[in-house]
């Protein structure tokens, strides 16, 4: 539990990442469209992401344990369950980089035909919806339920909206671009990117509504180790995006 | 200290006796090409830091067993020695050195190996299920055996049509691989003239085992008798819709599956194939006629001879008067 | 159900099940092609499928596996008929030659594996907890065997069935390998010939699935085998009383039944002719089984990612007070070292994997040339795991070795940190050198000097380790009971596997080395001195921890000095003949070579090997009942587990200790690793075992010596 003080700090904290964050973006989509220097982009991403993970994603708690706790204490297996869903993000990452790898091998520097806009528009969707994640898991910690759920939901419809945006939108019309699928290597690294990375969106849009659903029955008024599991899933996500979103968007010369 | 002494009298020993023992029964084949010099070099190079090494753990491994056996009735333990710093360091610098001595040897062996003579025969291979094919394009012919004179330096350009491929002839020990999609370089120098065998060393499929082909080192003359011949015979094919045949099966590598002597194979034997009558996988029965074999070669799995439900022939990209020339040629074979 | 006879209801079952399901095979068949293939897939599958589910009905009823795989066969059929459905809506063909098409065969074993895990119940606590509903930390399991064959959460329990799954595959693997090395006998096709015909499959065809799944068998059972031993001795060692994640420690062991189960599917349903390697564009092309065997290791991928995931947390987190990092038992180094490698690495090789299973379904032009792809790239990832793969098969089995050295030697390992950390220099290194399997394959060229020096550094703490043992060994007392022999023959084994890597290294010299059977015969060696011989030293060692009994000493002896030396010879006429130029993964050799003899003696050796592990097993399961007991301290051993009566209590350790000392002070009088908290003087405490006859732990170590010297 942290103090109302804090909260309101916590709050404000989150509002001037989310800012910086947003000015990032438009950076990097700036320099995409008029120098695309790949050696910027990779900075900005790298930024980023390390905003994130700092800010959004609390990577330092991982440290902040006494060792000297009981060890069936609630708070001393929460820093297990930290540790184990931290350990999962390392493990799942390598995905993401595997796939990251094979792009750059295949594609080089240059990138598939995408709609631009429409990238630059699921990925603010994106973002948007980290920011009222972390806004409903601060919430939380400063026991305000009904804030929670609020930010929560919002979180969860914008989630949904990119994943829509993603798969029923930005797909057909690569398609009707002619990338597709079995088009060539772009198709191929584009589908399996967006594929996987949308699958990990499925998946937490399911760990959202497993924590909305539990949390209007007030399960996580006193211990909400879950919600904070959720809200680093979902950042983690944003996370991968960041990287994604240059590589297949802004990276490299139309061919 | 005594233990020390017997010990390293002992592993000196039992290297020296590793070693020769080793290069006696003498571990490498004929070593037939210029790579395979330094290549054995490093190699022998090798085996006496193994046999030194091997000695050296196990033979003060055995001296203990033996030595620091438990005595009848002792129930104490031994005395208690955590570590040694010093001895840690030394054991962790010293092979460190020697393993950055090997990669240097190594890396200068690797240049050796790969020194380039400008004037190298050319010669295009292509791997596929399951032949070699060799074009020496300085003549226009295609073989399915690699002819190389003695002395110079043949580079091979390779590449497969299908799966991966591996072109390796022991005696030259050098081995590289046979990508689809682009080219790869191996260059080797034969030095002793004889009749080797190219193996395909990287898995590709049912006939893996069995797709080999002759490589023949002979005399410059020798060599030249041979080019000659096979000019004669690239010419004399092309007048023919039997010899033009001949040299697409023979570059395609049909034999590989479907034998011209009746053999039985991963196919059908060609022998007496045409106007012979074959039972399908439905049951039905069919004579090999014109009209047949041309859609045999251009949809392979449309109708299938029983027995040979699971063998993938990989669709060629034939022209009709190539497929004509083919026909012709299996008519020929009865 | 009490059933008195479970093994013989079981097998009865497994060939009734097995008939109909043949049976029903056949009719399936028979209506798709006209013809009745006795040899066919079709009918072989379903024999499969409904063999194993019966088998374990009838020895188990319709509860734990055998709900779990009467699941996977409902699953794999609802999946793949559902597939099979939007196939007809969109017009498609609804049949292929394996009765599913391919998509529909992939998608049912998708979900075939997903309805095992809620078949067998694992997820059932993690889907209350997602409607908000709290479990009980613990589930009391029953006291007898049953329970491993459910779903349990003790990690003991865990430990044991994942032990017996490992030892399960390894005869099975076994078993495949000893029919191609028949037909590798003797030049030319004995058996496995053009004719033969077997799951639609000719003799060089089921030689290849046979040669492809043996490596990847083996692969899978290393990596349950060594999870065995981890799962089973970390909490005891750490003292704590289960795994941090006790949950997703069983549904790591149990997604890897399916898997095995894929595994083997993949074998019947046209078998696949790639090595355990898998590259494309072979595996691009080949039968449908390879998406079989790319769904069984994707699976048993994650139970080894979920496995080491807990592994660290559990070290990081649970270890006794006063167990610092430098006293922590050393085969906990091993396993965090292991352990990082499979949480990371683990991901490439699915990743690779499912790359190509997309390419086949969907087109995607990966590593298809035609379409811009890059055949080497899938090299490049399937390696990145596959080479730290190995460290992560032998880096336990070296931890085995400097944790029971000490014991036998009755003297401190040498150079305890040295040893820590080159097993964290060699997972690292590890990480730097995957392009040494590439030397050949068309890569860069550049890159081929750099990653030959990386390769040869591992050699470095490689030695370390070797040199500590042999500083251990030398002025100790040192016993040779069974687990004793096995861990000398595992730093033999492991030497010579070792030092036959450095000529793979060196580039020049791998041109001529590389995909021959010198490579087979070297890596055989690495993996059976830092995994086969460590497991059976491990086996030999914690069996009476497990069961309250000593395995029979004087088989235990048999099986060594039979396997030992045919071993010996068998890797030594691989790397004789492979030098000599016999080619990996081939079913025939030119006679004109003249290898029929080394054949002829490797595959003599190979039988004996697996008259040993016969011996094993028969051992195993003889002394599990019958053993001399042995509830103390049999080996006078520091290590906590061994400070409490055998067989070890359900929950561990009743009484918590505190790490006093370091862990292998042997000589050093008056020292002590653990202390008891709360207990005076001696562990011989009747509250805390619940054992009135317990004997001091002095009255054990006298029983001890009594035995070895006897």
């Amino acid at each position: 539990m942290i103090h109302i003080q804090d909260k309101k700090s916590m709050l404000g904290q989150g509002i001037l990442i989310f800012i910086y964050l947003a000015v990032l973006t438009g950076l990097e989509f700036f320099v995409a469209i008029s120098f695309n220097s790949v050696p910027l982009l990779v900075v900005v991403a790298l930024v980023k992401a390390a905003l994130v993970l700092y800010y959004y994603m609390h990577v330092h708690k991982l440290n902040a344990e006494s060792p000297d706790e009981d060890e069936d204490s609630y708070d001393y297996k929460t820093g297990t369950n930290r540790l184990g869903l931290w350990l999962f993000l390392i493990s799942d990452s390598f995905v993401f980089a595997g796939l990251m790898v094979v792009r750059i091998n295949l594609l080089g520097l240059t990138r598939p035909h995408l709609d631009q806009t429409l990238g630059l528009l699921v990925t603010a969707v994106l973002l948007v919806s980290s920011f009222f994640m972390n806004r409903g898991e601060t919430l939380m910690h400063g026991g305000d339920r009904k804030g929670f759920l609020t930010n929560t939901m919002i979180t969860f419809g914008l989630g949904l909206a990119f994943l829509i945006g993603v798969v029923f939108v930005e797909w057909p019309n690569a398609i009707s671009e002619g990338v597709t699928p079995s088009s060539g290597a772009q198709g191929a690294a584009f589908f399996m990117m967006t594929g996987m990375h949308a699958f990990h969106v499925l998946t937490g849009l399911i760990f959202l509504l497993v924590v909305l659903v539990n949390g209007r029955r007030g399960v996580y008024d006193q211990q909400n180790y879950p919600v904070e599991a959720v809200a680093v899933y979902w950042h983690f996500i944003d996370v991968v995006w960041i990287f994604f979103y240059p590589a297949l968007y802004l990276i490299g010369a139309l061919t | 200290m005594r233990h020390f002494i017997i010990v390293g009298i002992l592993v000196i020993v039992i290297s020296i006796l590793t070693y020769i023992g080793l290069a006696a029964i003498g571990l490498m084949p004929l070593a037939a090409s210029a790579q395979a010099g330094p290549i054995d070099w490093l190699w022998n190079l090798e085996v006496m830091t193994i046999s030194f090494l091997f000695a050296l753990i196990v033979v003060p491994m055995a001296y203990s067993l033996v030595v620091f056996r438990r005595k009848q009735g002792d129930t104490t333990d031994a005395e208690h020695i955590e570590g040694n710093t010093n001895l840690e360091i030394t054991w962790t610098i010293v092979p460190l050195f020697i393993v950055m001595v090997f990669a240097y040897l190594g890396a200068g062996n690797l240049a050796e190996i790969r020194r380039v003579d400008p004037q190298a025969m050319v010669v295009n291979v292509t791997g596929l299920q399951w032949a070699w094919t060799f074009e020496y394009p300085a003549y226009g012919v295609v073989a399915n055996e690699l002819h190389v004179p003695e002395g110079q330096q043949v580079l091979l350009q390779m590449t497969s049509n299908d799966v991966l491929h591996s072109f390796w002839v022991p005696e030259f020990r050098v081995k590289q691989d046979l990508v689809p999609g682009r080219l790869t370089e191996l260059r080797f120098t034969p030095t002793v003239p004889g009749s080797y065998k190219v193996r395909c060393a990287e898995i590709c499929g049912t006939s893996h085992a069995y797709m080999e082909a002759p490589v023949i080192v002979s005399a410059q003359a020798d060599f030249d008798a041979w080019m000659i011949d096979q000019v004669a015979l690239a010419e004399e094919a092309a007048a023919t819709p039997e010899g033009r045949g001949r040299a697409l099966v023979a570059a395609n590598g049909c034999v590989a599956c479907h034998s011209v002597n009746g053999a039985a194979g991963i196919g059908p034997t060609w022998f007496g194939l045409f106007g012979r009558q074959e039972r399908l996988t439905d049951g039905s029965v069919i004579t090999a006629d014109d009209a047949y074999i041309h859609e045999s070669i251009k949809a392979p799995q449309a109708k299938i001879v029983a027995g040979f439900e699971n063998q993938l022939m990989p669709a060629y990209k034939f022209t009709d008067e190539q497929i004509t020339d083919i026909v012709s040629y299996i008519k020929t074979l009865k | 159900m009490r059933n008195k006879y479970p093994v013989g209801s079981g097998l009865l079952l497994l060939l009734l099940g097995g008939a109909i399901g043949y049976g029903i095979g056949l009719g399936i068949d028979m209506l798709i092609s006209g013809t009745l293939n006795y040899s066919g897939s079709v009918a072989s599958a379903f024999a499969l499928l409904l063999a194993v589910s019966s088998f374990f009905f009838g020895v188990f009823g319709y509860r734990g596996i055998t709900r779990g795989l009467v699941w996977q066969v409902l699953g794999t059929l609802i999946g793949g008929f559902f597939v099979t459905g939007i196939r007809a809506l969109m017009g498609l063909d609804l049949f292929g030659s394996f009765f599913f098409t391919e998509p529909a065969w992939v998608f049912g074993a998708f979900s075939g594996v997903i309805s095992f895990l809620f078949g067998v119940g694992v997820v059932s606590d993690w889907m209350k907890w997602a409607r908000g509903i709290d479990t009980p930390e613990h589930h009391e399991d029953v006291p007898t065997w049953e329970k491993y064959l459910g779903v349990s959460l003790d990690h003991k329990v865990i430990g044991i069935q994942y032990t017996v799954t490992a030892l399960v595959l390894i005869s099975v693997g076994g078993l495949f390998a000893l029919i191609f090395r028949t037909e590798l006998a003797a030049s030319q096709l004995q058996f496995l010939t053009t004719t033969f015909k077997l799951f639609n499959q000719n003799g060089p065809q089921i030689y290849n699935s046979l040669m492809s799944l043996h490596g990847m068998i083996m692969i899978v059972s290393i990596l349950l085998g060594i999870s065995g031993i981890m799962n089973y001795v970390i909490p005891l060692l750490l003292g704590a009383h289960d795994m941090a994640f006790p949950r997703m420690n069983a549904f790591a062991f149990w997604i890897a039944v399916p898997a095995t189960v894929l595994l083997l599917m993949s074998l019947v349903l046209g078998g696949f002719d790639t090595g355990w390697t898998g590259y494309p564009p072979l595996s691009a092309r080949a039968p449908v089984g390879v998406q079989m065997f790319f769904l069984g290791v994707i699976s048993a991928g994650w139970s080894s990612i979920l496995g080491s995931l807990n592994i660290i947390a559990t070290i990081v987190r649970m270890r006794a007070k006063g167990m610092n990092a430098m006293r922590m038992p050393i085969f906990m180094w091993a396993s965090i070292a292991t352990s990082i490698i499979a949480l990371t690495a683990t991901q490439l090789i699915g990743l690779s994997f499912q790359l190509v299973m997309f390419q086949r379904l969907f087109g995607m032009g990966f590593f298809d040339p035609a379409k811009g792809g890059n055949p080497v790239l899938f090299q490049h990832l399937f390696w990145f795991y596959s080479h730290p793969a190995v460290y992560v098969f032998v880096l336990p089995g070296l931890g085995i070795i400097s944790e029971l050295l000490p014991v036998f030697v009755r003297k401190p390992l040498f150079g305890y940190r040295w040893v820590a950390m080159s097993s964290l220099g060699i997972a690292l290194v590890g990480f730097l050198v995957w392009a040494h399997h590439m030397f050949t394959s068309g890569m860069n060229e550049y890159l081929r000097v750099p990653f030959m020096y990386s390769t040869l550094l591992v050699a470095v703490p490689t030695g370390v380790k070797f040199f500590s043992w042999v500083a251990t060994l030398w002025g100790g007392k040192i016993t040779t009971p069974t687990p004793m022999l096995f861990v000398l023959g595992a730093i033999v084994v492991f030497l010579l596997g070792g030092l036959t890597g450095p000529p793979n290294a060196t580039v020049s010299t791998d041109l001529h080395l590389h995909d021959t059977y010198f490579i087979v015969g070297h890596f055989h060696d690495t993996i059976f001195g830092g995994f086969v011989f460590p497991f059976f030293a491990a086996l030999y060692y914690w069996f009476p921890k497990a069961t309250g009994r000593r395995m029979n000493e004087f088989w235990g002896k048999v099986h060594f000095w039979l396997m030992t030396p045919s071993f010996f010879v068998l890797t030594f006429g691989m790397m004789r003949v492979g030098l000599l130029g016999m080619r990996r993964r081939i079913v025939d050799y030119d006679p004109a070579l003249g290898f029929d003899l080394s054949h002829l003696v490797m595959t003599i050796a190979g039988y004996l090997i697996g008259i040993s592990v016969l011996i094993f097993i028969i051992n195993l399961v003889h002394s599990m009942k019958n053993g001399e007991k042995a509830e103390g301290n049999v080996w006078n051993s520091r290590s906590p587990e061994w400070q409490v009566p055998s067989p070890m209590p359900a929950h561990n350790y009743a009484v918590p200790f505190e790490v006093v000392g370091e862990p292998y002070d042997y000589g050093l009088p008056g020292s002590k690793y653990v202390q008891f908290i709360d207990a005076p003087e001696h562990v011989a405490h009747p509250e805390i075992a619940g054992h009135s006859e317990m004997k001091t732990h002095q009255s054990w170590g006298q029983e001890q010596n009594d035995t070895h010297t006897r």
